[in-house]
């Protein structure tokens, strides 16, 4: 799952201190190299240090101690996906309110929410097989009936159903409890 | 940004204070959820909704999600959804991610990926040595893969715009191909940019001359020589123009406009900074020529009201609008 969260460990301050000796040269380098930028870089490797000392531990053998470097490289990537995503995610919505005609606009607030809503439903999505996604768009997004999506992906009414259930299915499975 | 990933979007960093919802019953709300929204409910439907719903604290909780995304996605105003829902560059991120999960085995592979893989930020120019010694040099906002074969020595410009200079193959005499989303570039000793934009490729030769194929089977193939430029898509190649002067002004850090119209410079010019920039019609076609600094884009924008009767309207540090000059 793109969101599983990687079980967060509990480390004492000095072992996290010489994890970082150890192990920050590979990361930044690494991390430099597939973002092409030091600043992005020296963010996430910073996320990538605060998820070892983050939280309460579950399990007191954790991944962290016994395998720092696979540990850290798998908290990396996972941070640096997500980062990757929304970075493209931020471009494609400058691109997208760019063609909206100016008196289209939202305001600054309903751009705020749309963001947001449209950065939980992306990352929702993100599991989701193409065919699952296209219907969910079609029909939840842009309100299309199930009959026009058939017709328009070549499937039956009835595949579009179970792709829609599919789709919300995990949306569900992935959406927050929200606070009481 | 990353701060901001409260709420909704923040759900990777959220420690779960639930267990998780189990799939049946997530299912089960979801088709509930379905037959109302339908209009296709009976109220013996809406009956039996409300009471399966009841019969169980986890269902409630099910319920209160799908009701929230789906409130989520009823928040979205489809054009500017859809676009941003179906961009493309999302896969890649799958890709990387799906492979990462596969086995630690795979990790390798992707990692030798990553290591070929070369990108640039916005604003940001990196140079890079080639295995055989040349040259590869990214502008602003750009991605190149990097594949040295048995065969032929591949680059594979994914986004943006580069300057290659080749060196002869020491280790035999495999071709040096640039390949984008429209065709495939062969080099043929030499200097030379690529671009890609989404409609088509544009590559300029400083040195020698370039074969361009374009991806299309029944495609012409066209030589460029020194001093030309070409715009190729998947199907045609087209004729070539003179290249600019300072046709690669920006491996220098410089944008070069040579009696520009102000829209065409703006939108170069937004490819270096992060953010929008728009212009108004009514100043859309004045022209402007000259050298421009491109590592202080905000300098260039205030050199612009200096040059042209424009004002520069800051809605925010990225949204920029150039607009006729209020008297």
């Amino acid at each position: 799952m793109p969101d599983n969260p990687f079980a967060p460990s509990l480390l004492l301050p000095t072992q996290l201190e010489s994890h970082y000796r150890a192990h920050h040269g590979w990361l930044a380098h690494w991390l430099q190299r597939r973002l092409g930028n030091a600043f992005d870089a020296a963010d996430l490797m910073q996320d990538t240090f605060i998820r070892l000392l983050a939280g309460p531990s579950t399990q007191p053998q954790t991944p962290a101690l016994r395998t720092p470097k696979a540990y850290l490289a798998t908290v990396a990537k996972h941070l640096l996906i997500n980062h990757l995503r929304r970075q493209s995610l931020e471009r494609a919505w400058l691109a997208a309110l760019a063609a909206l005609p100016e008196q289209h606009m939202p305001s600054a607030e309903q751009r705020a929410q749309i963001l947001q809503a449209l950065q939980a439903v992306d990352a929702m999505l993100d599991g989701l097989k193409p065919k699952v996604r296209a219907v969910f768009i079609l029909a939840q997004i842009e309100g299309h009936a199930y009959v026009d999506i058939a017709a328009q992906l070549g499937i039956g009414e009835r595949s579009v159903k179970r792709y829609m259930a599919e789709a919300l299915t995990e949306c569900v499975l992935l959406a927050p409890d929200l606070p009481e | 940004m990353r701060a901001a990933g409260a709420g909704l979007a923040g759900m990777s960093a959220a420690v779960p204070l639930y267990p998780p919802l189990s799939r049946k019953v997530a299912r089960q709300a979801v088709e509930w959820y379905l037959l109302e929204q339908s209009g296709q409910a009976t109220s013996d439907d809406l009956t039996a909704s409300a009471q399966w719903r009841a019969r169980d604290p986890e269902h409630a909780r099910a319920w209160s999600k799908v009701q929230q995304v789906g409130q989520t996605a009823s928040l979205l105003p489809p054009e500017l959804a859809v676009p941003v829902l179906r961009r493309p560059q999302r896969r890649v991120a799958v890709q990387v991610l799906l492979a990462l999960m596969a086995a630690p085995a795979a990790w390798l592979l992707v990692r030798h990926d990553l290591l070929a893989d070369y990108r640039s930020g916005v604003g940001e120019r990196r140079e890079v040595s080639l295995p055989d010694g040349g040259t590869l040099v990214l502008n602003t906002d750009s991605a190149v893969d990097v594949a040295y074969g048995a065969d032929e020595r591949l680059l594979t410009l994914r986004r943006g715009e580069v300057l290659i200079q080749t060196r002869p193959d020491h280790a035999g005499s495999r071709p040096f191909i640039v390949a984008t989303c429209h065709g495939r570039l062969r080099a043929l000793g030499t200097r030379f940019t690529v671009r890609v934009d989404d409609s088509s490729s544009r590559v300029t030769v400083l040195e020698h001359a370039v074969e361009i194929t374009p991806r299309a089977p029944s495609a012409t193939v066209r030589t460029l020589m020194a001093g030309q430029q070409s715009r190729f898509d998947a199907s045609h190649a087209g004729l070539p123009t003179p290249a600019p002067p300072q046709a690669d002004a920006w491996t220098h850090g410089m944008l070069a406009a040579q009696d520009m119209r102000l829209d065409a410079f703006a939108f170069e010019l937004s490819r270096y900074r992060p953010g929008l920039l728009r212009v108004e019609p009514q100043v859309a076609g004045l022209r402007l020529s000259g050298a421009f600094q491109l590592d202080d884009t905000d300098a260039v924008l205030e050199s612009l009201a200096r040059m042209l009767p424009v004002d520069v309207l800051y809605r925010s540090q990225y949204w920029v609008t150039l607009a006729a000059r209020k008297k």
